[in-house]
């Protein structure tokens, strides 16, 4: 048990506590006052409820307090590794290349890998300045007709590249139909379909072999799904998974690396085009799939 | 030559430290996960010298790993390397039985100087061992015996077999008998820990050295502590029998 998990269970057993000695001492007052108008009685119940109402707000909202430092340690922990341990590795081969004679061949190695260190503290960095820009409120979208397949096509392949995966790994079923189109900002959408992608390819360990479909469900919407068939989620989590900071909490699970942004950006930016995401998965073992759904544009 | 086992599932960080540790001259062996590395060392018996452990692993963490070798009963030094560098994670660290530590990002230099530390000892050790035929690293005090070449201490009947840092704090503590040292001073002089780590890690240590040792660990005779300053050896109960 945490500190937090005591201090959870402290403020709540006062709560407790305290609503009964309210009622106690109410019932007592009743009893003890022998001529009980109906008005004082009316007056003495709200005047109680009032008191157990604050107490029950107060403790509730102490608690929710609570929580939310628990995850914003947990983000401050996930961080922090995401920026020391790339940091760490391109110190260690600037040393490296600083004190010790290094072939050619061994330097572009080198090179490259410090490369990779740069590129995934960049990313870190864009996550966490993505999550502060998506919190501000009525921020604007710059809109422009898209069309999804295209766009999907794009971050398929930029993934395929980034992850070094085989060509097949991630599979893009085309749609027949006609084209679909959606009016949004292009770089925020990318950033959508490549932080499912990311995490489709993160959770399925060394066997990647993941779908991307697009689809219209109705003449007004369309659906881009992606689906792994990796670790999977609890039934329970479906929903907590797009709050900031959440990460899964499975014992199947291993610990997987991440800042517990993607899935929160992934969701404003969707209810910021006017749509939604939502995650479906068989438990845990058994994969994921996640479906943004957005308002398809009249041409 | 030294045998290095290196476990990080850091790619990059545990090739790296691989290809410092061979241009040194070490065999170098990687292992990516916790479960690896405690097959390597516990069901294979592979011998290594040093272990180099990350703390945060997939599947079972560099915690985990350490007190499950040491209650295996293998004692190969251990240094911990961790991106968490808060005190509670350095007390975690010595807890679960590591003998040295070090935050990332670290100098190439220090984490080598650390690694060539941990095999020194462990190389003073076995030759103490191997000449320990007449010139015993012994020390006899009120029914205990503290063998330092075997690294156990003999008591109550029974032996203990002890890791790398706790038989060098041992000796250092008994090495000084009767004078107050404080935390900080055995911090720096027995790991060689010059930054500003927290000095409770200590703590542990004399918390288990004092479960082999005293009769009562609860109220120690032998290895006191000194509030506000640190611990002392007395070898003579001080309270009156």
């Amino acid at each position: 048990m945490t500190g937090r998990q005591k201090a959870i269970g402290f403020f709540i057993t006062l709560c407790v506590l305290l609503v009964g000695a309210a009622i106690l001492g109410w019932i007592y007052w009743i009893v003890i006052t022998e001529k009980l108008t109906i008005v004082q009685l009316v007056v003495g119940i709200l005047l109680f409820a009032l008191i157990i109402a604050g107490l029950i707000v107060y403790t509730v909202f102490l608690v929710v307090e609570i929580k939310r430092n628990e995850e914003h340690d947990t983000f401050i922990n996930s961080v922090t590794h995401e920026l020391k341990t790339p940091l760490a590795s391109i110190r260690l081969y600037l040393d490296t290349l600083k004190t010790r004679p290094v072939g050619d061949a061994q330097r572009q190695e080198f090179y490259d890998v410090m490369l990779a260190d740069v590129e995934r503290l960049r990313h870190t960095v864009d996550q966490v300045l993505k999550a502060g820009v998506a919190r501000e409120k009525r921020r604007p979208v710059f809109r422009t007709p898209l069309e999804m397949g295209e766009l999907a096509r794009e971050c398929v392949d930029l993934a395929v590249m980034r992850h070094h995966l085989q060509p097949g790994a991630i599979a893009l079923e085309a749609h027949d139909g006609a084209s679909l189109t959606v009016s949004g900002d292009a770089e925020e959408l990318r950033t959508v379909i490549t932080n499912l992608l990311d995490n489709a390819v993160k959770y399925s360990g060394s066997d990647v072999r993941v779908t991307v479909s697009l689809a219209a469900p109705s003449p007004d919407t369309i659906w881009v799904r992606v689906q792994d068939r990796g670790v999977g989620i609890p039934r329970k989590q479906l929903k907590r998974i797009f709050k900031r900071f959440y990460r899964v909490q499975a014992r199947g699970i291993r610990q997987v690396k991440g800042t517990g942004l993607g899935l929160y950006i992934v969701r404003t930016i969707a209810r910021a085009h006017g749509g939604r995401v939502f995650a479906q998965s068989e438990g845990e073992g058994r994969g994921a799939t996640f479906t943004v759904e957005l308002p398809r544009a009249t041409s | 030559m030294s045998r290095v086992l290196v476990v990080d599932d850091e790619q990059h960080i545990a090739e790296g430290v691989r290809f410092n540790l061979q241009a040194d001259g070490h065999d170098v062996v990687v292992a990516e996960t916790g479960e690896q590395a405690l097959d390597l060392l516990l069901r294979d018996r592979s011998p290594f010298d040093v272990v180099v452990l990350d703390v945060m692993l997939p599947g079972k963490d560099g915690f985990a790993v350490a007190s499950e070798l040491r209650t295996a009963g293998q004692y190969v030094p251990i240094l911990m390397l961790t991106a968490r560098g808060r005190p509670e994670d350095v007390l975690r660290g010595f807890e679960s039985g590591a003998d040295d530590y070090l935050p990332k990002p670290f100098e190439l230099g220090i984490l080598l100087a650390r690694v060539g530390g941990l095999l020194r000892r462990r190389r003073w050790n076995e030759q103490d061992a191997s000449t320990a035929a007449d010139t015993n690293d012994t020390y006899t005090f009120a029914g205990r015996t503290l063998d330092f070449s075997a690294m156990e201490i003999r008591a109550r009947g029974q032996a203990h077999r002890l890791t790398q840092m706790e038989c060098e704090l041992l000796r250092y503590l008994v090495s000084r008998p009767g004078q107050a040292i404080s935390r900080r001073t055995l911090l720096e002089e027995v790991w060689g820990l010059h930054e500003s780590t927290d000095t409770r890690a200590i703590d542990n240590f004399v918390v288990r050295l004092r479960k082999y040792l005293e009769d009562r660990p609860a109220s120690p005779q032998y290895l006191l502590t000194i509030r506000g300053v640190g611990y002392k050896f007395q070898p003579e109960s001080e309270k009156p029998s």
